[in-house]
């Protein structure tokens, strides 16, 4: 008999433990032309906000050793285009939805939120309080972001938890010293779910110009490089908070997904490897249905923090 | 509707030092690849490069591709190490063709460098499809790098050299020489080449009233308008609109629309 695969995020019931990092899967229909999307265990929406935005100058983008930097600078069509063209799509699909968002206060958030729930247009909501690339780093301490204060975590998830009923999910940035903290404080002010990790604050200069590659300067680490990073970050939270984790971070196979279930990861989500092979998210969730049956896994939720030390 | 394809590799050849041609033997994607579209190429398994590497089609045969490269960095480098017989996964075709319009009676190409590389296929398309001859501006830094000027003569097109050092051809830019061809409201011009290069022949397209479509390069990840890594800013007042995607978009562009002040 197969495995099964179901598991029960926070009050978001996916039918396998498999999604994509918000900014690598647009809304979906791009990846749909290579395999049937309506397959995953749920689609992570690009972060919407309640204006459109342009985002970052070029070049935005720029390949690093078994990784990339990238500076969009949350591009996105914003909440009414998705509303309207967007969510009706993925519904019509029959995809299970988690609309990422991104705004510049508690109240905005809370607004997008609100939306969402109101319009059907998502079935979670995940709160992106850790976007890298939309503060200027020219400025002498750099960006600082919502998920790097404990507290600023707390006031912003409490103002989207008042907004919703919706399982939420926060996402919080790697670029912290203690990654259980922003996650205890987000527990604490009513999240059901961390996600976890965003990109890995990086940056690179051509030696030849002596500029900085990117026209943002700084950018966000993924892909491979930053997975055992990620791991350990997903088995720090998952000691110390009660609620579910959406693990990420470089993971391109069912292997690597399975690093970080059993780091303690419910859930996991496929990134930038998307860019290299499209329809890298289904194959994860094939090897992860090869590796119950090859290991007489009856449910996958045996493997959560199952890690033998 | 893009293909995801493990291609076998017909032939690899150095055309001029640094510059390869590649045929790839796909007839999935060859059957319904346009000239100015691309494709993804795998460079090796594993995670080094991470990404795969975007390269236009030089020309479109019935079962297969050939694609002209020049080395960049190590994702090229590595490229060129593939021998006949090996096998690469290729995706595609990608982004928009260049459209073919029957309302001009000259089609003026012209191509800076590897920006020659969607040229060939254009050309075939061009003759067959408008049964127009186009004519070509060749240019290049030096000699060597001239590229493909026995194909277009075999194709009977009128063929303009330039170099920047006058080691071959007119000794001047391809926007020059394509001003000096007086080119006018019946023409229609197709660039493709570095940005100065490119942002000059608009400007003299600008100037004479000739249409112009460009070619885009651009570093991306995708390939397939997901990760917003590739855009270019166009000339559009909405904020949602302005940036637009060389892969999806493009990579043929209204050059028009592109706002060159940033190059």
């Amino acid at each position: 008999m197969p495995a099964n695969l179901q598991v029960n995020v926070g009050g978001l019931l996916m039918k396998n433990p498999v999604t994509v990092g918000s900014g690598t899967f647009a809304y979906g229909q791009e990846y749909d032309r290579y395999f049937d999307v309506s397959r995953l265990g749920a689609v992570t929406t690009k972060s919407l906000s309640l204006k459109p935005r342009a985002g970052n100058k070029p070049p935005r983008l720029v390949e690093t050793p078994s990784g990339m930097l990238n500076a969009i600078g949350l591009q996105n069509v914003g909440i009414d285009v998705y509303l309207r063209e967007k969510a009706p799509w993925l519904r019509n699909k029959g995809c299970t939805i988690i609309g990422n968002i991104y705004g510049y206060s508690p109240e905005e958030y809370a607004e997008l939120a609100r939306r969402l729930e109101a319009e059907g247009a998502a079935d979670a909501i995940e709160a992106n309080l850790s976007c890298p690339n939309v503060h200027d780093a020219r400025t002498a301490r750099g960006c600082t972001l919502v998920a790097q204060d404990p507290q600023q975590v707390t006031a912003y998830t409490q103002a989207i938890r008042a907004a919703t009923k919706l399982p939420l999910f926060i996402k919080l940035t790697p670029n912290v010293l203690d990654i259980a903290e922003p996650a205890l404080a987000a527990e604490a002010a009513g999240a059901d779910g961390i996600a976890i990790i965003n990109t890995l604050l990086g940056m690179g200069i051509d030696p030849e110009t002596r500029r900085p590659i990117l026209s943002n300067i700084v950018g966000g680490l993924s892909g491979p490089a930053i997975r055992p990073v990620a791991v350990k970050m997903v088995w720090d939270v998952a000691k110390v908070v009660k609620i579910p984790i959406i693990g990420m971070g470089g993971i391109c196979t069912a292997a690597d997904a399975l690093q970080f279930i059993l780091a303690g990861a419910t859930a996991v989500a496929v990134g930038s490897y998307s860019f290299r092979q499209p329809d890298a998210s289904m194959k994860v969730i094939e090897g992860l249905a090869e590796y119950c049956e090859r290991h007489s896994v009856a449910n996958i939720t045996e493997l959560i923090g199952a890690m033998k030390v | 509707m893009p293909y995801l394809s493990e291609c076998e590799v017909t032939s690899h050849h150095e055309l001029s030092p640094g510059h390869y041609r590649l045929v790839l033997h796909c007839p999935e994607i060859a059957q319904d690849a346009q000239a100015g579209q691309f494709c993804m190429l795998e460079v090796q398994q594993g995670y080094y490069p991470f990404l795969r590497r975007p390269m236009c089609f030089e020309r479109i045969f019935k079962d297969s591709v050939s694609i002209l490269y020049k080395i960049e960095g190590e994702g090229t480098r590595l490229l060129s190490a593939l021998s006949p017989g090996q096998s690469i996964n290729v995706q595609g075709p990608l982004g928009k063709p260049f459209p073919l319009e029957a309302n001009h009676a000259r089609h003026i190409m012209v191509a800076g460098g590897i920006g020659i590389a969607p040229f060939p296929a254009l050309a075939e398309a061009i003759i067959a499809k408008l049964g127009v001859t186009p004519e070509i501006i060749i240019a290049a830094r030096t000699d060597s790098m001239l590229l493909c000027e026995r194909e277009f003569q075999q194709m009977g097109c009128k063929i303009h050299l330039a170099t920047d050092d006058g080691s071959a051809g007119q000794k001047a830019f391809a926007s020059e020489v394509l001003r000096a061809l007086a080119p006018g409201p019946d023409t229609i011009a197709y660039c493709c080449g570095p940005m100065p290069m490119m942002k000059a022949t608009h400007r003299v397209c600008e100037d004479l009233g000739v249409r112009c479509l460009a070619s885009l390069e651009a570093e991306m990840a995708c390939g397939d308008g997901v990760c917003l890594g590739c855009v270019v800013e166009a000339k559009v007042e909405i904020e949602a609109e302005r940036m637009v995607r060389v892969c999806y978009d493009g990579p043929v562009f209204d050059s028009a629309l592109i706002n060159w002040d940033n190059y």
